[in-house]
């Protein structure tokens, strides 16, 4: 897992915590970001909240001869709901995103998930473009967009294309973002679910979850479960949308659900990875419990909601 | 903005909480009323390190200084092929590159002051000299005009390395031929044999109960890591080092010895440090690297060591096993113990060969009557990185005792507090002397353990625990009850005090202590206030320049409150009776007619006849010539401590858990601990010290972890892997105090060691408790999730 | 690599600086206008000794290149000390409840309290956990700083009550 990788290549690399010399641009507009990265190629680097990409740069595990501080460009920051869509620019911050009314409404997961992010200081800087963008197995955010089928926007000066949320993450940090874009909006159809819940093992409060379960459940007019739709991170290189429990629970009676068999069809098929803080036999045993606990709290909410 | 007044700090609020007057009269000559000892006073070091205008190492700036990076071995083990330094040495801002080659004429023989000439070492070479022994090994030491130039010419030094196997556990640095340190001729650092005639006892015996109980590797991890600004100037043949040390006299004749310097032409200066615990005590590799350079160079050269050096080299700890039979009769007394242990000290192990085992010996008995010990130890040289002293070095005899007794507990059907009741040492016991030698006097371990089990609502909890266990959840609870050497042997028992009334009447207080956390500029200003009749916040206390500092064995080891605060009140109480033979003189008073009060001296029974230390000041260095005879002019007073060559503390650490039998999270519900430290000075502090290290041990079983890898790679080496707890992870602790007083002027006994050294079998005790009824088995650390939970399987047949 | 001119407010005062890219807002801050409260744990963002606030907000000056600052409001634990001697509020707190032993860690502390407190005036025991852990601190095991964010928090209490 990254945060392994991390340390043992800070030790291979001699326990640098200076970064590397680079040049800075901030371009204040969108298109100007994009000339500099067609222009730099892979040379560049883009900047966001720079809460995972500062510590890289600090421990000299990469560098880069420039970095496109995108911080300067105010377009890229905004909350909007029209047309059954919430928009969030990728400039949004996650301290932003927490404390918007139209996230909280419109896309309740997303608040959820924030709450879980590191820290307040971290989330005072981070943004979901740099969190989508970073692609950590542990993160959140991806997890989220996975489940709720979220829609990225990525930009160059080559045009602007759409990608959906699960075929946007490709591996253990890698994305399907082209060297000269960037992701510039995260689109969320409007379907509030009845209930949802974020359930995430962590070693310590704020940590990067050894795994993690987001979910969102509708129930139909006889309390039967409509629709579930969860994303488990931290288990495997890629947020993974859990289609087999999702099938599992289709149909079934709230109060019958088996958070024990969810949890099983959601982990099933999955390849989990080892690091050092767990293997995979763990990871795999953690997130079908959790799973299971996830959906039960969701149906739950989902429950109180309509009686209460 | 202005600067805030440098000298008396703005209180804006009570200085203290009504006095916490503990326990008996303190002996000693002299001992006053006590308005301030005994009261939980705030800190005069907090005004300045709460506005950020502390002065730590990193703070520090020397003119012209320039600024080191170390270039380091990525192998455990290798042969050094080649080092090329040419393209590093053309960078921009570069003044030197240097390698072994470049110390070899200047570096001399050393040794440290505290553990003495003849102690044995690994070969403490400040750079690798042709092999590497140790991910991490310093290979070279880049000196350039910046910190980020310094690192840019790092990375071009191209070494060039044979990897070799490295030797990376006890049981391979046993077997093998291949040798860590070729010069030592074996792998094996230091050893023990001391067995019992005990075949008849075991034989005999109603129960032996025999496990294997392991401790993992994990660090000390100050917030601020190692540093200092050397600074030769040969001009005037003086050595100069700021440094953030736990002991700058030591770090001094250390270094003087190594540059074959006089003593008196080194001077150290440790400002404000950012913690320690160990880490800080020995002079270290790098920072005789850091020294050594500066003297080829003539310049000042400054070295802050980063988190992930610190977390690579800085120093390792607590990695030891034991395998222990222990032998009881039908009731559980215990009859005799036999343990054999194992630890991995690393390769270059500070100071000494980084072995605990003397101190592990010693003190297995713990606060038991243990009739017979048989004893073995073997400390293993391996290619990770070295052993440093970490707060309480040699606890793992607690965490290895308190644990069999809960496993012999178990095995016999006794609940372990009742195991403990039959076994523990009781007042009418003492004198005791242990199976190992050790005379126990002054303790109370019976009365901690009734009270931490009182306070934990140890019967209450075993009926909740029970009802939880119906319910298909898993709550433990564990003890841990210990008695704690305070070493004050050879140079470790004595500390030295300067008190000094300057011709304004203003109070300084200048001792050898290297107080990093500790307090010791409230405490001991409370002793003297004390006995002076001022105000604590009037003495300005000057500490670890050893310039103006008698000499002082660091701080550390849990003494401070017995050597540095017997060095005050002797040194005040010479102070007081100077002052009255002053003011008796100055009042025409006999002296034994005055007392000092308010900052100044009075006739007793008439305030309004008085006299400032201001004007007694006076009388002292500005009017020489009118003193009596019998009275030297000036008002400076100095005194020594010598401690009894033994001082022991003891406490019982109560924890109860709950334990996720599907994640292996544990969660610590409560912790309680019942401590006797003697006659606290700053109940205030004694708290803090305890809470601090109950964290330290909650992070090293729960938490913490230094991982290498099959190849002696590190994989721990940033604060995202290498987890330490944070508020979320540290319960609040209660305390209990039971008093015993040392045989002191005071009676205080140290508190600093022993909050980490109770703590880790406590909450490791309680996990096993928990897991107990489904067959789970728990002999050690790492307690992590992952842990525990292949605990939980192992048991389940399915 | 080239320099760039950083305007930016520093404890209320305007500062003008020619700074490398790479040199970051913590080293900034105690390197070149030698505030050297801000400290340095880990440099990768995770102890939270460096943290100072931006525009307000609380952030960790190792994780931002002082250049990144143009324009904004940077503010230390030297800028929440009041002028002329003294302790703010939070300052005081920390030292009546022994919320501080060797004093690394503390400004960080400092300055994420003063911040997390303006915007949980009313927090209980769990909710100040959560908001001091993005702080490390290895000597006190956090009891005392816990007492001192809520006796600070019901001191803010008593004197907006005593106004009402």
């Amino acid at each position: 897992m990254y945060n392994t990788v991390l340390s043992h290549a800070v030790a291979m690399e001699g326990q640098l915590v200076k970064a590397a010399p680079f040049s800075y641009h901030a371009p204040e507009t969108l298109d100007e970001s994009l000339a500099l990265l067609a222009e730099f190629g892979d040379e560049a680097k883009v900047l966001a909240g720079g809460q995972s990409l500062v510590p890289v740069l600090a421990l000299r595990l990469s560098r880069f001869e420039h970095l496109i501080d995108l911080n300067r460009i105010p377009a890229l920051r905004y909350v909007t709901g029209t047309d059954g869509v919430t928009r969030v620019g990728a400039m949004t911050t996650q301290a932003a995103i927490g404390g918007s009314e139209e996230v909280r409404r419109r896309v309740p997961l997303l608040a959820d998930a924030t709450a879980y992010i590191g820290h307040f200081q971290i989330r005072n800087r981070g943004t979901i473009g740099g969190s989508l963008s970073h692609a950590d197995p542990g993160a959140e955010y991806p997890a989220v967009a996975v489940a709720l089928d979220a829609d990225i926007v990525l930009a160059s000066v080559r045009g602007t294309r759409t990608v959906g949320a699960t075929e946007f993450f490709t591996g253990s940090f890698t994305t399907a973002a082209g060297p000269d874009e960037v992701l510039t909006e995260v689109r969320f159809a409007h379907r509030p679910p009845d209930g949802c819940a974020v359930v995430e093992l962590a070693r310590r409060h704020g940590d990067f979850a050894i795994a993690g379960v987001a979910c969102a459940v509708e129930l139909d007019s006889a309390e039967r479960v409509q629709s579930l739709r969860l994303g488990l991170f931290g288990v495997a290189p890629v947020p993974v949308r859990a289609a087999g429990a999702e099938q599992v629970a289709r149909g079934t009676p709230a109060g019958e659900l088996d958070p024990v068999a969810v949890g099983h069809a959601a982990l099933a098929g999955v390849s989990c990875v080892s690091d050092v803080h767990a293997d995979a036999g763990y990871r795999e045993r953690v997130a079908a419990h959790l799973a299971g606990q996830a959906v039960a709290r969701a149906v739950r909410e989902a429950r109180e909601a309509r009686h209460g | 903005m202005t600067e805030p007044a440098a000298t008396e700090p703005a209180r804006t609020g009570p200085a203290r909480t009504g006095p916490a007057r503990t326990g008996p009269a303190r002996t000693g000559p002299g001992a006053t009323a006590g308005r301030y000892v005994g009261a939980r006073v705030q800190r005069l070091e907090d005004p300045r390190l709460l506005t950020g205008r502390g002065s730590y190492i990193d703070d520090h700036t020397v003119p012209g200084m320039l600024h080191a990076a170390f270039v380091r071995s990525p192998v455990a083990r290798g042969g050094i092929s080649s080092v090329d330094v040419s393209a590093a040495r053309a960078m921009p801002g570069v003044a030197a590159v240097f390698t072994m080659e470049d110390f070899r004429e200047i570096c001399r023989p050393t040794f440290s002051t505290i553990i003495g000439r003849d102690a044995v070492t690994p070969p403490l070479r400040p750079l690798a000299d042709g092999d590497v022994r140790f991910a991490g090994d310093p290979v070279a030491i880049v000196i350039a005009q910046s910190r980020y130039l310094a690192e840019d010419a790092a990375e071009a030094v191209d070494l060039d390395l044979e990897p070799m196997p490295p030797v990376l556990d006890i049981e391979t640095g046993l077997a093998t031929g291949i040798l860590v340190h070729p010069e030592t001729g074996s792998n094996v650092a230091a050893a023990i044999s001391a067995p019992a005639d005990d075949e008849r006892v075991f034989g005999g015996a109603a129960h032996v109960v025999t496990e294997t109980v392991a401790q993992h590797r994990y660090v000390a991890v100050p917030m601020e890591g190692r540093g200092l600004v050397a600074s030769w100037e040969p001009g005037r043949g003086e050595l100069t080092i700021w440094a953030a040390t736990q002991a700058p006299h030591e770090m001094r004749s250390y270094c003087a010895r190594m540059l074959g310097l006089p003593e008196h032409r080194v001077r150290v200066v440790m400002g404000d440090v950012g913690g320690g615990f160990g880490q800080k005590m020995f002079v270290t590799r790098e920072e005789m690297a850091v020294v050594l350079a500066s003297y080829r160079l003539g310049r000042p050269v400054r070295w802050i060591e980063d988190r992930a050096e610190n977390l690579l080299a800085g120093g390792h700890a607590r990695q030891e096993q034991a395998t222990i039979s222990m032998a009881t009769d039908r009731d559980g007394r215990l009859l005799a113990a036999r343990v054999r242990h194992l630890e991995n000290v690393g390769a270059y192990s500070v100071p000494g060969t980084g072995s605990v085992g003397g101190g592990v010996a010693a003190f297995f008995p713990g606060p038991y009557r243990l009739p017979l010990l048989s004893f073995a130890n073997q400390a293993v040289y391996t290619n990770t990185c070295g052993r440093c002293a970490y707060r309480g070095p040699w606890l793992f005899e607690t965490v290895a005792r308190e644990q069999m007794m809960d496993i012999v507990a178990r095995a016999i059907g006794m609940d372990p507090l009742d195991l403990r009741r039959v076994n523990v040492i009781t007042d009418d016991d003492l004198p005791y002397t242990s199976a190992t030698g050790v005379r126990y006097e002054r303790i109370s371990p019976a009365k901690t353990l009734e009270q931490a089990a009182g306070l934990i609502g140890y019967d209450a909890f075993r009926r909740e625990q029970a009802a939880a266990r119906a319910d298909g959840r898993y709550l433990g609870v564990g003890l841990s009850l210990y008695v704690e050497p305070i070493q004050t042997r050879g140079p470790l028992g004595s500390e030295g005090a300067i008190l000094r009334i300057d011709p304004t009447g203003e109070i300084t207080l200048i001792m050898g202590t290297a107080s990093h956390g500790q307090s010791v500029e409230t405490t001991m200003a409370q002793i003297v206030a004390d006995v002076l009749g001022c105000e604590p916040a009037s003495i300005a206390f000057i500490q670890g320049d050893t310039a103006i500092a008698p000499w002082g064995p660091g701080t550390g080891g849990s003494k401070s409150a017995v050597i540095a605060a017997g060095a005050a009140q002797l040194v005040a109480e010479r102070m007081r009776d100077k002052l009255l033979r002053v003011a008796g003189h100055v009042l025409e008073v006999a002296a034994d007619d005055l007392e000092l009060s308010g900052g100044g001296v009075h006739v007793r029974g008439d305030p309004e006849a008085r006299v400032s230390l201001g004007q007694l000041a006076e009388a002292a260095y500005l009017n020489p010539a009118a003193l009596p005879a019998d009275i030297e002019p000036g008002l400076l007073t100095t005194a020594r401590s010598v401690a009894p060559p033994l001082v022991l503390a003891n406490a019982c650490h109560a924890c109860t858990v709950e334990v996720d039998v599907h994640t292996g999270v544990v969660r610590i519900l409560r912790y309680v601990v019942s401590e006797d430290c003697g006659p606290m000075i700053n109940p205030m502090v004694v708290e803090g010290q305890i809470a601090g290290g109950v964290a330290q041990g909650i992070g090293g079983v729960l938490y913490e972890h230094m991982v290498y890898d099959g190849d002696g790679n590190p994989l721990t080496t940033t604060f995202m892997d290498y987890l330490l707890p944070t508020a979320c992870e540290v319960p609040d602790v209660g305390y209990g105090h039971v008093v015993t007083p040392a045989d002191t002027p005071g009676g205080y006994k140290g508190v600093g060691e022993g909050g980490a050294i109770g703590s880790p079998p406590a909450v490791i005790n309680a996990v096993a408790d928990a897991l107990a009824p489904l067959g789970a088995r728990i002999t050690g650390t790492p307690l992590g999730p992952a842990q525990v939970l292949a605990a939980v399987a192992a048991a389940a047949p399915d | 690599m080239a320099e760039h001119q950083l305007e930016v407010t520093v404890n209320g005062r305007a500062v003008t600086a020619m700074v490398e890219p790479r040199l970051t807002l913590a080293d900034f801050l105690r390197e070149r206008l030698r505030l050297t409260g801000t400290h340095l744990g880990c440099e990768h963002g995770v102890c939270g000794a460096c943290t100072v606030l931006a525009d307000g907000a609380a952030i960790r000056s190792c994780l931002v290149f002082a250049i990144q600052m143009r324009g904004s409001a940077v503010t230390t634990v030297e800028g929440l000390t009041p002028e002329g001697g003294g302790l703010s509020d939070v300052q005081e707190a920390f030292r009546a409840e022994h919320g501080l032993q060797c004093g690394f860690c503390t400004p960080g502390f400092v300055v994420s309290v003063t911040a997390w407190l303006a915007d949980h005036p009313d927090p209980t025991a769990e909710a100040i956990r959560e908001g001091l852990s993005g702080n490390l601190c290895r000597c006190t095991g956090y009891q005392g700083i816990v007492r001192a964010v809520a006796a600070a928090a019901a001191a803010r209490a008593r004197r907006e009550a005593g106004h009402d």
